[in-house]
């Protein structure tokens, strides 16, 4: 088989360039697709522009600036899966910061003659009042998102949402600075939609490049999955707050051009009401995708458009409708509803056109040699075993009055396949997130090499320890490929001094090649297990955690199992701590076993010592079989 | 000291109504870990059913209890055409889908009825205000704390006594748990809507026959005082909401007559920032336990 090949190492470097022409070629059709999606639906927004009266041609540069703020949403809330009410507070921020420096001096000094800082003296030109407007917008977004990125899901909502209010609260009481409830006018005004039209493709460009950024792939990960995120090494704040400032940044480009398009500013402009609508925006087309936010975009605009239309009365299909107010916000919150509740991931889902293009185009190309030989056959140079020993001293932790894990203290040699083993509840995957740095223990210390472990979990993956997880966690709605290319991303910064195994070898090694594109979620259980421990192994770790990784397999399966781990592992060069309950598969895999029962150590030693162990039976078989 | 003690007992008056709303979106979260901006709405059903009650000419105590019993049912509706869909989904879906439901039900509000509010007349008891020594007491705050005290100790008999009480303290506590022990997921979730529905309308109630009008929108900031007690008392923790609320309710009322003029717009910006600076040092709020994701 294929450990048993020999060959010379894989060099680190050529994994790398993989990875920066995979994202070459994400990023240039996607961009390329979207650019065109776009230009599209101008040419035809045009037609029905020229076929009207001049709130058409507004309604067109509106549409464009919409667009500009849902990609600005999409960055933060697409990519991270957090969900922000505060970006309009930071679109407020600047387009006042805006307005009050690009107001003529002589109406300044009328509308707001008492403002602090001699503001009603300055009259700088619009577009650098609106860079410095962006500027600030920025400073705000990430001094918000040191805060909303540091927390997660529901606390990051609320404290974007009290934002929000606090914003406009501030815009309304500060009389002297923005001329509260009253709007502050003359605001030089746009001229035609191009600056819009530019907006907009801006947008597409920076929300497609970020997406395909090494950050913006980051930042998925964690949206994907927090837990198994952080046992890839992946931090979660960094790729959060960089995603809130681009998004925060865009978002006030956004907020500046709307201004500027009215001519006038006003406390009540950037509404918890505008926020509904643009999060509709972006959630009923697909919240995931550039695609899905255009799309979005113009299902609701247009939408809104039509009701608008039919609740103001008109003659039309030959009789008279009836005048009813707040149709188009009927049709706002009826629409997001229907999606959430039927689907959840909006109207096109993942779809994107760049991705759907690609695919299509290379389905009709000639079948490419595959660059690597599918199935298990790949050989893959087995590599050395580097890296000291994975040693646990007195590691325990209480939970309340249960002590779950009891001064264990196991040693597991590099490059070697160590089992621990114990009925349900001896706490063994408890031990493993003791390991990892999921509980925090109560006693006892980790050493890798020599070196402590301790903080976040993500700090020991890049230390040199992977995990799988017992109820399997890999990125759902990523593809095969991506999810392991991620984990080989972090390796990249972090275990440099590894020689690793390319992206296409683990997907070769594990079977998985022919799948690559799938989306994870889409694999049977088995395969899912697989990729979980490419993923790991894609980390370059020295220690391979598995935690029950044939749970729910058949005696056959987990007999495969076996020689897979051993393949991926001699791949690799790392070792294995295996956790499972399974006698046979255990003796079976591994050199050294460590038995658990009740959290504390109950015995140790090779396979057949253990098997012939008394009290391991009483422990397996009950007191009779002794 | 009488302006201190007069401050008081505004506060527990305006706290109470919090309490109350406060006290059914933590037990909303317990159960399903949502937070349900839709359910200010249904304070607003309770308005528009007075209004129309009352311009009917029908008496307070008929139309009292028929204000608490749509409430009741508007909360089991949206349980049933809306949650129950989205029960296992993401904390993102469930949010949007009651920020969804609150869109929908302002807009309704203002295509079945007007986007002007429609008023009624407020009994005499409302406004009545009794000297007792030099305290000026309002006869409808007495009322408002003493039906809502009532309101607590009834909750907390419920959750202890009976077996719909045990289901949810259960739920609350692990969900995947109590069904495998038997607790049928669509009936105490119903249940929860319903009681958090009742606690609502009776809320409502107090506060709406002072309050002389209906219109779209009025059930938002209520609301949104109800889920900043219930996250200062810590999501999910029932005795949390009620000190969350009666204290937000007490905060409210000495800002006002402390903070200066020119700044009391700004009371709700500093309630915000205190609750920021809150989730930031102690994200599980003051009293309750967090609780961790398994593995």
């Amino acid at each position: 088989m294929a450990n048993t090949t020999t060959a010379t190492a894989v060099p680190a470097a050529r994994t790398r360039s993989v990875s920066r022409s995979q994202l070459r070629s994400i990023a240039l059709p996607s961009l390329l697709a979207n650019w065109v999606l776009l230009g599209l639906l101008f040419a035809v927004g045009l037609l029905y522009a020229s076929g009207g009266s001049s709130a058409r041609d507004l309604l067109i540069s509106d549409l464009l600036i919409n667009l500009v703020l849902v990609l600005g949403f999409h960055i933060f809330i697409g990519n991270t899966g957090v969900l922000s009410f505060g970006h309009l507070g930071i679109a407020s921020v600047a387009a006042y910061t805006m307005a009050l420096l690009a107001v003529p001096s002589d109406r300044k000094t009328v509308l707001i003659p008492n403002a602090p800082w001699g503001i009603p003296e300055i009259e700088l030109s619009p577009l650098v009042a609106s860079l410095i407007g962006i500027g600030v917008g920025i400073v705000v977004a990430a001094l918000l998102g040191l805060v909303a990125a540091r927390t997660s899901g529901l606390a990051a909502t609320m404290i974007t949402l009290a934002f929000l209010s606090i914003v406009r609260q501030v815009a309304e009481n500060r009389k002297d600075l923005t001329g509260g409830a009253q709007n502050l006018s003359s605001v030089p005004r746009l001229e035609g939609w191009s600056w819009p039209l530019f907006g907009a493709f801006l947008a597409v460009l920076v929300a497609v490049f970020f997406r395909s950024s090494k950050t913006g792939r980051l930042a998925v990960a964690t949206r994907e999955d927090e837990l198994a995120a952080g046992a890839m090494g992946i931090e979660v704040f960094t790729p959060r707050l960089v995603a809130f400032v681009v998004s925060g940044g865009l978002v006030a480009f956004g907020g500046i051009l709307r201004v500027q398009s009215l001519g006038s500013i006003g406390p009540s402009q950037f509404s918890f009401e505008f926020t509904i609508l643009i999060l509709a925006m972006l959630v009923v087309g697909g919240m995931r995708t550039v695609t899905g936010a255009i799309a979005g975009t113009v299902f609701i605009t247009v939408g809104k458009e039509v009701t608008r239309f039919l609740g103001d009365g008109p003659d039309f299909l030959g009789f008279t409708w009836p005048v009813v107010d707040g149709l188009p916000d009927l049709f706002l919150a009826g629409s997001l509803l229907a999606v959430l509740l039927t689907r959840p991931n909006g109207l096109l889902g993942e779809f994107d056109l760049g991705g759907w293009a690609m695919r299509r185009f290379r389905r009709s190309a000639p079948a490419a040699p595959a660059s690597v030989p599918d199935e298990m056959a790949a050989p893959v140079a087995p590599q050395q075993a580097t890296g000291g020993e994975l040693v646990t001293s007195g590691l325990g932790v209480v939970f309340g009055g249960f002590t779950a894990v009891d001064d264990v203290s196991i040693t597991v040699a590099p490059g070697r396949i160590h089992g621990l083993i114990g009925p349900n509840g001896a706490g063994k995957t408890t031990f493993v997130n003791l390991l990892t740095g999921l509980v925090d223990p109560t006693t006892g210390t980790v050493h890798l090499g020599g070196k402590e472990l301790s903080g976040a979990p993500y700090t020991r993956a890049r230390d040199g320890v992977a995990r799988t997880f017992q109820n399997l966690r890999v990125f759902p709605s990523l593809s095969v490929r991506e999810n392991v290319a991620v984990a080989d991303l972090v390796a990249h910064d972090h275990r440099s001094h590894r020689v690793g195994v390319s992206v296409d070898e683990l997907l070769a090694l594990s079977g998985l090649t022919h799948m690559a594109d799938r989306s994870a979620a889409t694999l049977d259980y088995g395969n899912q297990r697989r990729l979980e421990i490419a993923r790991a192994a894609a980390l370059r770790p020295d220690f391979l955690l598995l935690d029950e990784p044939t749970s729910g397999m058949s005696s056959s399966e987990s007999l495969e199992m076996v020689d897979h781990v051993r393949r991926v592992a001699t791949a690799i060069g790392a070792g294995v701590l295996v956790i499972d309950h399974d006698l046979g598969f255990i003796t079976n895999i591994c050199e050294h076993i460590t038995v658990l029962d009740q959290g504390a150590v109950l015995a140790e030693g090779t396979a057949e010592e253990i098997q012939r162990d008394p009290r391991v039976i009483e422990a397996y078989l009950g007191s009779g079989h002794a | 000291m009488t302006q201190f003690v007069q401050n008081l007992i505004d506060g527990l008056g305006n706290g109470s109504t919090y309490a109350l709303l406060a006290v059914g979106v933590s037990m909303l979260f317990g159960v399903m870990h949502l937070v349900n901006f839709a359910h200010g709405e249904l304070l607003t059903i309770g308005a528009y059913v007075i209004y129309g009650m009352r311009s009917n000419d029908i008496s307070w105590w008929a139309t009292i209890p028929v204000a608490i019993l749509s409430a009741v049912m508007l909360s089991m509706l949206i349980e049933f055409v809306a949650f129950r869909r989205v029960r296992t989904a993401s904390a993102f879906t469930l949010l949007l889908t009651s920020f969804a439901i609150e869109i929908l039900s302002h807009a309704a509000w203002r295509i079945g009825v007007s986007s002007t509010p429609r008023r009624y007349e407020a009994p005499d008891i409302a406004f009545k205000v009794v000297e007792i020594g030099p305290f000026n007491i309002e006869v409808w705050d007495v009322v408002s704390i003493a039906v809502a005290v009532a309101c607590f100790v009834g909750t907390a008999i419920m959750l202890r006594t009976t077996m719909f009480g045990l289901s949810i303290r259960a739920a609350s506590e692990d969900f995947d748990a109590a069904r495998l022990m038997g607790v049928k997921a669509n009936r105490v979730i119903s249940g929860a809507f319903a009681f958090a529905g009742l606690l609502a309308g009776i809320a409502g109630a107090i506060w709406l026959v002072r309050r002389g009008q209906a219109d779209p929108r009025m059930g938002a900031e209520p609301l949104l005082k109800a889920v900043i007690a219930a996250i200062i008392g810590g999501l999910g923790s029932l005795p949390g909401a009620v000190v969350g609320g009666l204290s937000l309710g007490i905060a409210e009322v000495y800002f006002r007559s402390w903070l200066p003029s020119d700044l009391q717009g700004l009371t709700d910006s500093f309630v915000f920032v205190v609750i920021a600076i809150l989730f930031v040092v102690r994200p599980q709020g003051l009293f309750n336990v967090a609780s961790a994701e398994r593995v």
